[in-house]
């Protein structure tokens, strides 16, 4: 329990810091909204337009200890304020909307290069020395120094645009509603396949490697001797006695790379045009648009730290000393 | 995922693709590249707003024709009179009108729209309160409004804005957050069909006053990111009415369906290069306050490789020396072009030998010149990053200005950047372009009126001539047709003698369509108004009706 406490209280400054940062890097970028929406607009607008604009926005002209304040209470309230590029809609409908599809992405990804690295990475060591460790181990470090955005364009112009096998943008075919149906479903995996399959090929390395190294080490130890001894089955001590020791750190790698993986998904999301928060992140960028950044930041803050406190919430589980600590 | 998965997800998605509006005709257009569509319908919203709410939705009082020589296509209004004086304008309303409810259009309207625009600066977006004193009504089909100033070039500014009913927008708190959920309009399509964020489709008004022109039932706007989706779906032949920057077009577009892929790109804004001449560093500002060097850069620019090279042979090649360009060529002052067109002609001796003559040489040894006065040169060239025509074009401009021993490179900033570093100011040279009207007056007031100096994106040279902007004022007092032509061949002389931005060329009006499903297209062959399916575009409400579905 005291363990629990103490993780919350350091979520809790980590969450301030970062959402401190979050104020102050959008306004460190040069150029703001109104301009930029006026600059594009090809408009004759009047002297006072500019002005009446940027108050509409939400824009005032207060000290920046009085901005930050006031960006502290809009947290707690949980009010993002206005969008400026989607204006008139709330910063938090915007985001509500296309955090479901992120998630749906990076969730998918997550999921499927943990199984297949950890599983390789048993195997791989299991068998170190043989044909799969030999082939999987390298390949797949390889893999993982590619960056995502070249898979993910590599990706787009082979199966999406030259041998048109998979759809190249949308979270699913624009003609149909949203439904719990049958057809519906298949479009959104049909066309999340090759973003989640992109997103997954690059993690896949580094949980092999790192579950491939645990398991080396556990194999060495004792307790496999004396398992073996027993007489229990390969797969008994394979998986109950060893993998399940060596899993420990794979876990933490997994809550780092949540992280690693939202980031990565804004470039997925942009190239397969796939309605996420990375996209957002990314149009506000573009258009300054402040409200969204640090609403969308804030986002990404807090989905890390839940999957870290989540990770913490696993360790107990798989890690028993804990629990009395 | 095996072979069979994805066999059996295909095949859903092919059967998933079958047209819902199969009995209707219904247009596949590309108005604007979005990642997502917001359901806002408020035609003075400049940011969400679909981009067919404006013109289709709310059909524009008239629609002056720059391709006909700025004459007016009415429609809402069915005549327009300015008075002797020019400080005011009688307008009379077309008569059996209505809205898409059923009501009446008449000129409570009209007063109620521009009441509500004069009093929300957030929404005139053409500045309405500064240039009409009142509106006032003369009868239920005539108003007449009167002027700050005389003008003749006020109506131009009126018909843009969009008028809307006053028997819904009375009762609207706040019209500048207002997304008028139900839109109630007088235009072509004013049904919403479906909406989602990735696509809608839009549906004609059955109580449109043209609707005898109107052959075509619906509007099918898709939700596309960038340049590179918005060819992957045309290539495919997904869309029949767009504009966007398609590389190589022959090959890539074209080539894909020679029997129905089209496009024509005629000549929309004006490029040019902009030299600050109240730039920060004392050197390149000398220099540009010298006019003998702006003539010598600009003879140092190939144009025509800019055109064919970087810019795929899209752009049309502006070498007039005020930049009035091809469009307006009817409005072209020989004198002008006779006097200085060899100072916007590719002729690297003459510009190497214009700079030695104003004593531009090198003092220092390091291979570029100095200043008369012997300061150093040394030019960055602002150009938004990722816009790659123009970026290849830049480039073209500094290996000339290279060749001719001017020290010059390339930045590319964000383009929100390069916006904000135009209106303070804050460059050397920029890339840039400047939006056209009617009549070459509005692209030269923007430029070069000494009160846009210095506010606006396209008055960043900081050029400031009290007897041109005199000139423009004037051109603004007069309907007489010649008087007009005389005035704007003496705003060409200024310009042509002074050269305070070098034009280099004019950026297509982007255009492709497909014929496989209509036909009707405007073309080079048939140019009867501009193409663009874009918002910033009203005459698109011709070329919609123009539309005929293929039998």
């Amino acid at each position: 329990m005291q363990f629990l406490l103490k993780r919350l209280a350091f979520y809790l400054v980590a969450f301030l810091v970062a959402a401190t940062f979050n104020f102050a890097i959008p306004r460190m970028l040069p150029g703001n909204p109104a301009d930029i929406m006026l600059a594009n607009a090809n408009a004759a607008m009047g002297p006072g337009a500019r002005e009446a604009l940027m108050a509409t926005f939400g824009f005032i002209d207060a000290p920046l200890h009085e901005q930050y304040f006031s960006y502290l209470k809009s947290i707690f309230t949980w009010d993002f304020g206005v969008s400026v590029k989607f204006f008139p809609v709330p910063v938090i409908d915007m985001l509500m909307q296309a955090l479901p599809w992120t998630l749906l992405l990076t969730g998918a990804a997550l999921l499927v290069s943990f199984s297949i690295g950890t599983l390789l990475g048993i195997l791989a060591a299991w068998r170190r020395g043989t044909l799969i460790d030999v082939i999987a181990s390298p390949t797949a470090l390889a893999l993982q120094s590619i960056p995502s955005v070249v898979v993910a364009l590599c990706g787009l112009y082979f199966l999406g645009v030259s041998n048109k096998i998979f759809p190249t943008s949308y979270a699913y075919n624009p003609r149909l509603d949203p439904a719990w149906s049958v057809e519906f479903i298949s479009s959104v995996a049909y066309h999340g396949f090759l973003p989640v399959f992109t997103l997954s090929i690059v993690l896949v390395g580094g949980y092999l490697v790192t579950m491939r190294n645990n398991m080396i080490g556990q194999l060495g130890e004792d307790y496999i001797s004396m398992g073996e001894a027993k007489g229990l089955s390969d797969a008994r001590v394979r998986y109950t006695y060893a993998a399940r020791n060596a899993l420990l750190p794979s876990v933490t790698a997994l809550a780092l790379s949540f992280g690693a993986l939202f980031g990565g998904s804004l470039v997925t999301e942009v190239v397969f045009n796939y309605p996420g928060v990375g996209n957002l992140l990314y149009l506000g960028i573009v258009g300054r648009d402040f409200p969204l950044i640090q609403g969308q930041l804030l986002i990404m803050t807090l989905a890390m730290l839940i999957a870290n406190f989540a990770v913490d919430l696993a360790y107990v589980f798989l890690d028993p000393r804990l629990k009395r600590a | 995922m095996n072979k069979t998965v994805i066999a059996g997800l295909m095949t859903t998605a092919s059967l998933m693709a079958t047209p819902v509006l199969a009995e209707k005709s219904v247009v596949t257009a590309l108005p604007e590249q979005v990642t997502v569509w917001v359901e806002n319908y408020n035609p003075f919203n400049q940011t969400t707003v679909l981009p067919t709410v404006e013109h289709f939705m709310y059909e524009p009082l008239i629609i002056f024709n720059r391709m006909d020589g700025g004459n007016p296509v009415f429609r809402l209004a069915s005549a327009f009179k300015y008075a002797d004086d020019l400080k005011s304008i009688d307008v009379t309303l077309r008569d059996g009108v209505e809205w898409s409810d059923g009501e009446a259009f008449d000129a409570d309207d009209i007063l109620a729209t521009f009441a509500m625009v004069m009093k929300n600066p957030a929404i005139d977006n053409q500045g309405m309160a500064k240039m009409l004193a009142s509106v006032e009504k003369i009868d239920a089909q005539n108003v007449r409004f009167h002027l700050n100033t005389a003008s003749n070039q006020a109506m131009f500014q009126i018909v843009r804005v969009p008028i809307v009913a006053e028997h819904i927008w009375s009762g609207v708190d706040d019209p500048v957050t207002f997304t008028n959920p139900n839109p109630v309009g007088t235009g072509a399509l004013t049904t919403m069909e479906r909406f989602t964020p990735q696509e809608y489709v839009q549906c004609r008004n059955d109580n449109y006053w043209d609707a005898a022109s109107l052959k075509v039932d619906c509007m099918r706007m898709p939700q596309i990111a960038n340049n590179d989706q918005a060819l992957a779906a045309a290539a495919n032949g997904e869309l029949d009415w767009m504009g966007s920057f398609l590389p190589d077009i022959e090959n890539t577009y074209v080539a894909k369906d020679p029997e129905n892929h089209k496009y024509w790109l005629p000549g929309g804004s004006l490029v040019a290069f902009y030299l600050n001449l109240d730039s920060q560093d004392a050197g390149n500002k000398e220099a540009f306050n010298n006019v003998d060097f702006r003539r010598a850069v600009s003879m140092a620019f190939d144009r025509e490789a800019m055109v064919e090279i970087a810019g795929y042979g899209y752009p049309t090649i502006n070498q007039y020396p005020s930049g009035l360009g091809a469009s307006f060529h009817a409005w072209n002052d020989e004198a002008t072009e006779e006097k200085f067109g060899g100072y916007t002609q590719y002729n690297m001796d003459a510009a190497k030998a214009q700079l030695a003559d104003a004593g531009f040489k090198d003092t220092d040894g390091d291979g570029f010149i100095e200043t008369p006065d012997g300061q150093a040169i040394s030019i960055d060239i602002i150009v938004p990053n990722g816009w790659t025509d123009w970026v290849n074009s830049v480039q073209i401009a500094v290996e000339g200005m290279n060749a001719a021993g001017i020290k010059a490179n390339v930045a590319t900033p964000e383009a929100a950047v390069w916006t904000e570093k135009l209106i303070n100011a804050d460059y050397d040279v920029a890339i840039n372009a400047i939006s056209v009207g009617a009549t070459p007056y509005n692209q030269f007031e923007r430029g070069f009126h000494q009160r846009n100096q210095g506010k606006t994106r396209f008055g960043a040279a900081r050029y400031y001539n009290a007897a041109l902007s005199e000139k423009l004022d004037a051109f603004t007092q007069t309907i007489d047709a010649e008087k007009q032509q005389v005035i704007m061949g003496e705003v060409q002389q200024i310009l042509g003698e002074d050269m305070p931005i070098l034009p280099v060329f004019n950026n297509p009006i982007w255009y492709q369509y497909s014929t496989k499903r209509f036909t009707g297209f405007f073309n080079a062959d048939n140019p009867v108004a501009n193409p663009g399916v874009h918002k910033t575009n009203p005459a698109r409400v011709l070329h919609l009706l123009a539309l005929r579905p293929v039998e």
